[in-house]
């Protein structure tokens, strides 16, 4: 087990240095740098201003050579300066906008884990009545509907048609004071933007956990414990269950690190200040630094949550023995 | 499953004759499996109906889908023509069958313009698109994994690093730098699209990008198969007789796994259009003044506080959810047609 854990720990550090190379690469290629756009607006810049501002910060020499000192720097903790902010790149990302990533994408994976198990789980056991069939419908709507449309007939349904009902965006409403009522405020702020924003996952994991549900209730040990004479509840919901969610942590964990990078579109709907939105914005006025430092974050996070889905299904389910 | 089971005998019984008849061809079981699967079949009809409507878009309204009428604009969607001739506007064709001009049955939008013939014409591009990027991407990652799976060893472990670095990277913000450096004109290739292609190279650009990344869980899927299949006693036995590797892979390993490409395919459909649309609504993907059903969203939210704003992006947005569950129903059925081992529920 630890000889597996170093392993795929060591072979998490090959594919983030090519994942980084080809993002710097990708980002490197677009035209236009931090001394043209100077130049752009100052009329007494001259050439030697910009050829000795351009030598000063590295900008003179090939992306590669470029490359090489990004991450010799990077590895000394160094991430260097947001453009469009003149702060360090990354105590933005993870002061001002992490947080509320953290608190929009939790609280839809909570949501999303809560509903879908017992729905998930009640559906294939009563397989094939009106409950099971609405469930599946519902899936099938959850998987299909545009989430960034979705918000928007949220936001048109909630904070417009009943106007005041919910807020139509943002963090929180200008005035609020005091501990519970910024509390009450901040949540009324995430009801609609964790529904658009769970509604993927809600539809997958139930849609999951029913067919897992359905298999693990056709097998031997089902019927040994029926035949034990143990009542259906505890049979369902102590020995089916606890098997049929296993398969289910390996699904969650692959879809995490989707919700911190996928929610651009919800965080651009609901004007919601979190990493996509950050990264989003950063592609699009080309702050080479905020852009790297939340892409590398983001593709550590799916690697971490990868290997870690990996464990959590080996410790809970005793079977599985990685060598 | 167990419903199912009884239709079929009771349709057996009436023509008195067992249901699965010895000499039924395969593609004739999956025909019948796919008709009981009613919600595929919904799906399959109406996908239909919407690439009829998108291949005859011109010619189903009296207006051009940008004609602009500023006398007649946030017009709620109704059936009546309005008896002010300024609000009627004037139209390419007085009426088409009860489509008379001045008539707007989804409504107008901020400048004017019918949503109907917008959302006829944005099907266009959205549909194409899609069906594109799918088609593609399926075929590619078909490609791709059969190599992996049937040559194994360095390739195999090659294409498994190259999937697993390009799962690993956020997709959406790589969409995003893609698209963004594709559209620049100050970069060479974008400067020799914007060349060759002209007006469509938003639309190239959207779907070769999609292709680019969507490939991958079709060719670890078909990798996995071709995996056990090659295995198989089948394979032995055309290898004793002294077929070509060529002949194996094409002839004996990609036919088994045309079922679950196929489902595959219509899957990514759905896919590729939910894609575009992002990315459109982002206002990245398809610019104006093409129409997609993404781009017509890309402003929509602002209007939603004036009167009968929200129909701009109603609509759309409408249309992009049924072609994508429409696609869906029928992915599930083709499932369970293709596969008579598989049922599922519905």
């Amino acid at each position: 087990m630890i000889v597996y854990l170093i392993r795929r720990l060591l072979q998490v550090i090959p594919t983030l240095l090519v994942i980084s190379l080809i993002l710097f690469g990708l980002l490197a290629l677009k035209p236009g740098d931090p001394i043209d756009e100077m130049r752009r607006g100052n009329p007494g810049f001259t050439q030697e201003d910009y050829d000795r501002l351009r030598e000063f910060y590295g900008l003179d020499k090939p992306w590669y050579v470029q490359y090489w000192r990004w991450l010799g720097r990077v590895l000394h903790g160094d991430f260097g300066i947001s453009r469009q902010f003149g702060r360090p790149a990354a105590s933005y990302i993870f002061r001002y906008r992490f947080p509320n990533t953290v608190l929009l994408s939790g609280l839809s994976l909570l949501l999303a884990f809560v509903i879908s198990v017992p729905a998930g789980a009640i559906s294939a056991i009563r397989q094939h009545t009106v409950f099971d069939y609405s469930v599946t419908v519902v899936n099938f709507i959850g998987v299909s509907i545009p989430i960034f449309w979705f918000g928007i007939m949220l936001i048109y349904v909630f904070a417009v048609r009943f106007r005041g009902f919910l807020p139509a965006g943002g963090l929180a409403s200008p005035g609020v004071v005091g501990t519970w009522p910024v509390f009450v405020d901040r949540l009324r702020h995430l009801i609609l933007p964790v529904i658009a924003l769970s509604s993927l996952q809600l539809a997958q994991w139930t849609r999951f956990m029913r067919s897992s549900m359905l298999e693990v209730i056709k097998l031997d040990y089902i019927v040994t414990a029926r035949a034990k004479g143990l009542s259906e509840p505890v049979i369902l919901y102590r020995h089916a269950l606890r098997n049929s969610i296993l398969p289910l942590i390996t699904l969650i964990g692959l879809n995490v690190p989707l919700l911190f990078s996928g929610a651009i579109l919800t965080e651009t709907v609901f004007n919601w200040p979190g990493m996509g939105r950050a990264i989003f914005d950063a592609i699009l006025v080309n702050d080479f630094n905020v852009a790297m430092v939340s892409l590398m974050f983001i593709s550590l996070l799916v690697l971490t949550f990868n290997l870690l889905a990996d464990l959590a299904y080996a410790l809970a389910d005793p079977r599985v023995r990685y060598e | 499953m167990s419903r199912a089971k009884r239709r079929t005998t009771e349709k057996g019984a009436s023509k008195g004759q067992s249901p699965i008849t010895a000499g039924e061809s395969y593609w004739r079981g999956v025909w019948r499996r796919f008709r009981r699967h009613r919600l595929a079949m919904l799906g399959g009809s109406v996908l239909l109906i919407f690439v009829l409507g998108a291949i005859l878009a011109p010619w189903l309204t009296p207006y051009n889908f940008s004609r602009q009428n500023r006398r007649n604009m946030f017009a709620p969607p109704s059936f009546s023509v309005p008896t002010d001739p300024r609000l009627v506007g004037t139209c390419e064709r007085p009426a088409v069958l009860w489509f008379k001009c001045g008539m707007h049955p989804f409504g107008t939008d901020d400048l004017g313009r019918d949503i109907l013939a917008r959302v006829l014409q944005g099907g266009r591009v959205s549909l194409v698109v899609g069906f594109i990027a799918a088609t593609v991407s399926t075929l590619l990652g078909t490609f791709i994994g059969a190599m992996a799976g049937f040559l194994g060893g360095f390739v195999d472990a090659v294409i498994g690093r190259c999937i697993e670095i390009m799962l690993s990277i956020p997709q959406l913000p790589l969409l995003l730098i893609l698209v963004g450096l594709l559209a620049n004109p100050e970069v060479r290739l974008a400067a020799i699209l914007s060349e060759a292609l002209g007006d469509a190279k938003s639309i190239v650009i959207i779907i070769g990008v999609i292709i680019v990344l969507s490939w991958m869980s079709t060719a670890r899927l078909v990798r996995g198969q071709i995996l056990s299949l090659r295995e198989r006693e089948f394979v032995e036995a055309a290898k004793g007789i002294g077929a070509s590797r060529l002949r194996i892979v094409f002839r004996h390993l990609l036919p088994n796994v045309a079922s679950i490409v196929i489902v595959q395919a219509t899957l990514m459909l759905g896919e590729a259009i939910l894609i575009e649309s992002g990315l459109s609504f982002l206002g990245l993907g398809i610019q104006p003044p093409a129409v997609s059903w993404g781009n017509m969203l890309s402003r929509a939210q602002g209007f939603l506080y004036y009167p009968n704003g929200v129909y701009i992006a109603l609509f759309p947005g409408l249309f992009i959810f049924l072609t994508v569950l429409c696609a869906n129903f029928l992915g599930d059925g083709l499932r369970d047609a293709l596969d008579p081992r598989h049922y599922s529920s519905l």
